[in-house]
């Protein structure tokens, strides 16, 4: 027998609580919804993406709720970048939500789920000028990110023969760092009164809302209420100056979920701001800055903070070993190919029943044959089992769309609806899907 | 000038606790029927005049009516003893000052402690003046005898009602009794049941304490049972079953004083008049307002039956007179404890309320084993009511599942006072989350701390309760909820049950503003209908002297408030068929919080609803069964529009007010400017 590394454990305390337990250390979850992680996995495979309809609507109304409490006239637009998986982003239609794209794939995508063009707010650094005139012409509204897309904008206006109704991103100091200054134009410069005077002077286009988007996983609501200010002020000096009427601004999203970054210590419930400490930043800066003015509509474009915690994916164990260092080692069935966020998240990993057992570092890996492919370097598990199910999550932002098809093939997505039913919503890729678009020239071909 | 003769009335209406002007002009007459009276009550009003104003105190007498009913009280006690002559008149007129005198002095004792003066300032100076005149035999009036006339020869037992109630005026004849009576009875029912029932139990008490029926109706000063009786049904106190009794508790109490303040005074023939009704009334007052009984009448309208309805319309409306505050969360809680819990909610903390976030029936995610599975942990707790933050601490630890924290049970904690006086204690806050500092102004809505679990709380959940101490943990005081939602219906002024699932209403800075009416604000309309237009309406934003705010259409008046959680119309003055007073009825109340498809109840005032002829029954009988006077009616919000049976009203989206409002067959105001 080789030599192995003894372990040391701290003996965690296992109080008994009022329910009983004195697994105080293991967090469990066996069911999603009440739907048996086991039986999900049975009918369509591990690995496998949860989403529950319940999360997301509780999540939908509670913002809602938060805004629309505050303020009478709020809109929310569904990022699709978040999430565009089509069921969820039905999900969000049906509650009322537009759509958000930041590009010709993403507008389509909304169009083919019968958006209408007037119910899109198009984004992005880059709008290729076909489809900144199909936009147009379908009615949708135009984020201008760059002098550029003026000049593309005005052309399509000479060549329809109409004024286009359009907003500029502004980006700006709220006192976050890293500042996104690469969207947009800067507002503490005078870039963006200078772009509107621009958009004044060509005649062609008529400035009708102001975006800004300051970052992402904001945790200072602070942040969006100088935002709001920033904006509020540009607002009442375009209007004064050009005679402008800017009927709406859009605060961009960036609002944070329950995930935890790496490196931070507490509990995303004590620093996580909640939905109502952004709405009272947000309105409350409206309302301090409209002069008496009719108050414009506000837009949100909130996409982790709305799907993330809706999200799940199941994994199994498949194997697990004691490494050199004495650290246990489980290999999963998935990996950073489907949890593209794992670089800055420690997400909340749940075991499917309570194991008998001392707690001991351990290592979390993934199916990849790559070194990199590591889902936690050190979490404290009790022993498992093979065929163990963990539960990861948030995952519902960013992982689905971001998930790379390297080495596996993605796996399927499921999602639960109110009445604890589960129905698949993408199936788990084949060979057939990736190799459908693939061409083999015939003089290479392997006969 | 017509101002300043019915201001000269009031104080004669002001004797049998009445305001109505017209009511003070007759019995101004009535005490001519005597000239000597009449003539010597109108010269010691004079005189009161004169004197501040001589000694420039005009805005005493105007303000409080004390001052002079109680010298036209000393001028008629004295006009009864004495023919008016000049003598007679240089007497009234050092007894008026001496009477505005202790006027001012007992007002001054009594305010402290909210005591009313009542007739205390003519009691004692008649005793003086009375002394006095046992010197001033030249003064005597010849014709005390000489109005008989003015006596019918009815039964015993009921001329001496008629006499006793003249007998207030110093007019103890029947004439003069059945005209006070008459007046009563149109003034107030309840004033004139009120007048025999204590008239008659008095007299029983007497008799069977004298042993003799025709003595006891042939006492001069019977009159004081009316006065106490009045004064205890439904003056100072509300006119309720249980008043009544209290008020024959003090009949029974004025015939023992009576007997007992006459056989000393008599001794040197001083008429006692009034002094055993102060003597009970004062006494009885002090106790009950000290306690703070329940069945004051705070707010003394013209007569018992509109004070009466005054409270009940506010009891109905906006419940009992305690604490209201706004819940201290956003969305939808569950009540997880209410007063007088099964777990601590108990002795002097039984008035306080636990709430938690349950999803299916459950506190918490997966199986509750750590303070973030539970759906409330973290949640921002925003602040009841406007007010200063008295003291907070936001350093312990939220404990472990299933732990507490025994030695610091209320955890991390805010207490804010009240501008309304009162404090309000928010328990077991997240560390380190409070956002408010000791001193601070905060307002109603504004976020303060997050949900948490320290202290002694075994599972993460708010506790809330209110009290009159700002020491953390003293006793707590009864309280209701302003506002909140539960299943599409909205409750003002109530307690949800426990396990109850309730949302919280926020109010609305926009709406604010919408319903934010001030001072000249004008709303016109054109008025059509079966469709054509047939007049203009306009309602204008005005203030009367109690800083009052009411919508005017020139003649009638609806006068609103805006408690920062919902606008309101509270009192109604006017033809009760105008549009304005439609408005009332269409949206009696309005929450300042953007709101769709739900409805609430709210009670409509009889007056507006009601024939003359029922409301004068119903508010009678309501002393007996306060709800045969309640008229509830549904309201439901739309997207901006308020329906209900009487019609419906909207919401002007772009600036304040209402842009449409339609009621009964075909009949609608549109907005113009």
């Amino acid at each position: 027998m080789s030599y192995t590394k003894p372990t040391i454990n701290r003996v965690d305390f296992a109080m008994m609580s009022k329910y009983g337990s004195p697994h105080k250390t293991q967090k469990v979850r066996s069911s999603i919804d009440g739907v048996d992680l086991h039986e999900l996995t049975k009918e369509y495979g591990s690995p496998l993406f949860v989403f529950s309809q319940r999360d997301i609507e509780d999540k939908y109304r509670v913002l809602k709720d938060a805004f629309s409490s505050r303020y009478p006239n709020v809109q929310f637009g569904w990022s699709y970048k978040t999430n565009y998986l089509n069921a969820i982003c039905s999900i969000f239609h049906n509650l009322g939500s537009c759509a958000e794209v930041v590009s010709e794939f993403e507008y389509q995508k909304a169009r083919a789920l019968g958006i209408e063009g007037k119910d899109i707010i198009f984004n992005g650094p880059y709008k290729p000028k076909e489809a900144l005139r199909v936009a147009v012409e379908e009615g949708a509204k135009i984020h201008i990110d760059h002098l550029f897309e003026i000049n593309d904008l005005e052309e399509i206006a000479k060549e329809l023969g109409r004024t286009i109704p359009v907003a500029i991103r502004v980006n700006m100091d709220t006192g976050i760092y890293p500042q996104w200054s690469r969207f947009g134009f800067n507002y503490e410069s005078g870039e963006a009164y200078d772009a509107i005077k621009r958009i004044h002077s060509g005649g062609l286009l008529k400035l009708t809302g102001l975006h800004s988007h300051i970052g992402t996983f904001m945790l200072e609501a602070k942040a969006y209420g100088m935002e709001t200010a920033k904006l509020m002020q540009l607002k009442n000096r375009v209007e004064k100056e050009f005679g402008y009427e800017i009927e709406y601004i859009d605060i961009g999203g960036g609002f944070a979920s329950k995930n935890r970054l790496k490196g931070v210590y507490q509990s995303p419930e004590v620093i996580v701001p909640t939905a109502d400490d952004y709405a009272q930043a947000i309105t409350d800066a409206i309302y301090s800055y409209s002069n008496g003015k009719p108050l414009p509509k506000l837009y949100l474009e909130t996409g982790r903070h709305l799907i993330d915690e809706a999200g799940y994916l199941l994994t199994t164990v498949e194997s697990f070993k004691r490494f050199p260092d004495a650290k246990k080692g489980y290999v999963l069935d998935a990996g950073v190919n489907l949890l593209y966020t794992s670089t800055w998240y420690d997400f909340n990993i749940e075991l499917d029943r309570h194991y008998n057992g001392l707690n001991e570092a351990s290592m979390l890996n993934g199916p990849l044959c790559m070194n990199i492919d590591i889902i936690s370097e050190h979490i404290m598990l009790p022993p498992l089992d093979r065929g163990t199910i963990l539960t990861i999550s948030p995952v519902g932002a960013y992982n689905v769309t971001q998930s790379m098809q390297f080495i596996r093939y993605r796996p399927a997505v499921v999602l639960i609806d109110n009445e604890g039913k589960s129905h698949l919503i993408k199936e788990k890729e084949n060979l057939e899907t990736i190799n459908q678009n693939e061409v083999i020239p015939e003089h290479i071909k392997i006969k | 000038m017509k101002n300043k003769i019915s201001f000269f009335f009031k104080p004669y209406a002001a004797i049998l606790f009445l305001e109505n002007r017209v009511a003070g002009g007759l019995l101004m007459l009535l005490t001519f029927i005597n000239p000597d009276i009449g003539i010597s009550g109108v010269f010691a009003l004079l005189s009161t005049i004169l004197f501040a104003e001589f000694s420039q105190m005009r805005q005493a007498y105007l303000e409080h009516g004390f001052y002079l009913y109680n010298s036209l009280l000393v001028g008629m006690g004295v006009g009864y003893l004495f023919a008016p002559s000049f003598e007679s008149f240089i007497l009234i007129f050092l007894l008026a000052v001496l009477t505005f005198l202790f006027s001012f002095a007992l007002s001054t004792l009594f305010s402290y402690y909210k005591i009313p003066i009542l007739s205390l300032p003519f009691s004692i100076v008649t005793i003086v003046a009375y002394l006095a005149s046992l010197k001033y035999s030249g003064l005597f009036s010849t014709i005390l005898q000489s109005h008989a006339i003015y006596t019918l020869n009815l039964p015993l037992y009921i001329n001496a009602y008629f006499k006793s109630l003249g007998g207030i005026f110093f007019l103890p004849y029947t004439i003069s009794g059945i005209v006070m009576a008459i007046l009563l009875l149109s003034v107030s029912r309840i004033m004139f049941m009120m007048s025999i029932i204590g008239f008659y139990f008095g007299v029983g008490v007497h008799t069977l304490l004298i042993d003799s029926w025709v003595g006891a109706l042939n006492d001069h000063y019977a009159f004081n049972y009316i006065l106490i009786s009045l004064a205890l049904g439904g003056i100072f106190l509300l006119p309720t079953l249980y008043n009544y009794v209290i008020a024959l508790l003090g009949v029974a109490l004025g015939v023992i004083l009576v007997d007992a303040t006459q056989v000393f005074f008599n001794y040197y023939s001083i008429p006692i008049f009034t002094l055993p009704f102060n003597m009970v009334i004062i006494p009885m007052l002090f106790l009950l307002g000290t306690i703070q009984y329940k069945g004051f009448n705070k707010i003394i309208k013209k007569s018992p039956e509109e004070s009466l309805s005054y409270y009940l319309q506010t009891l109905f409306r906006f419940g009992p007179n305690v604490a209201n505050i706004a819940l201290p969360f956003s969305g939808n809680w569950n009540v997880y404890q209410g007063f007088n819990g099964k777990w601590t909610h108990k002795g002097a903390w039984r008035y306080a309320y636990d709430f938690v976030i349950e999803k299916n029936g459950k506190s918490y995610d997966n199986e509750g084993n750590f303070p973030q599975d539970y759906y409330c942990f973290g949640q921002s707790i925003i602040s009841p009511i406007s007010g200063y933050v008295v003291s907070l601490r936001g350093d312990l630890v939220d404990n472990i599942i299933g732990t507490v924290d025994r030695i610091n049970n209320w955890g991390n904690y805010i207490v804010i006072r009240s501008d309304l006086g009162f404090y309000v204690e928010l328990s077991h806050l997240m560390q380190h989350s409070i956002l408010v500092k000791e001193g601070e102004y905060i307002h109603l809505g504004q976020i303060i701390a997050k949900c948490g679990n320290s202290g002694y709380s075994p599972q993460p959940h708010l506790h809330i309760q209110v009290q009159y101490l700002p020491t953390l943990g003293s006793a707590t005081i009864p309280f209701r909820f302003l506002i909140y939602k539960s299943s599409n219906r909205l409750f003002f002024h109530s307690l949800p049950n426990e396990e109850e699932s309730i949302s919280s209403i926020l109010p609305n800075k926009f709406l604010q503003m919408q319903l934010g009416f001030v001072l000249d604000d004008v709303m016109r309309f054109e008025y059509y209908k079966e469709n054509e237009l047939i007049g203009i309406q306009e309602w204008k934003v005005d203030m009367n002297y109690l800083g009052e705010f009411y919508f005017t259409d020139g003649k009638n008046r609806l006068f609103f408030y805006n408690n920062d959680s919902y606008f309101y119309f509270y009192n109604y003055e006017g033809d009760t068929d105008s549009i304005l007073a439609k408005l009332f009825l269409l949206a009696p109340r309005i929450p300042l919080s953007n709101l769709d498809d739900i409805s609430y109840q709210d009670t409509i005032p009889i007056k507006l609803i009601e024939s003359k002829l029922k409301r004068t029954l119903l508010e009678f009988f309501s002393t007996f069964i306060p709800n045969i006077s309640r008229r509830d009616f549904d309201y439901k919000i739309t997207k901006g529009t308020i329906s209900s049976s009487f019609g419906t009203i909207t919401l002007d989206k772009s600036s304040k007010g209402f842009s449409k409002i339609t009621w009964g067959e075909n009949n609608y105001l549109r907005r113009i400017s």
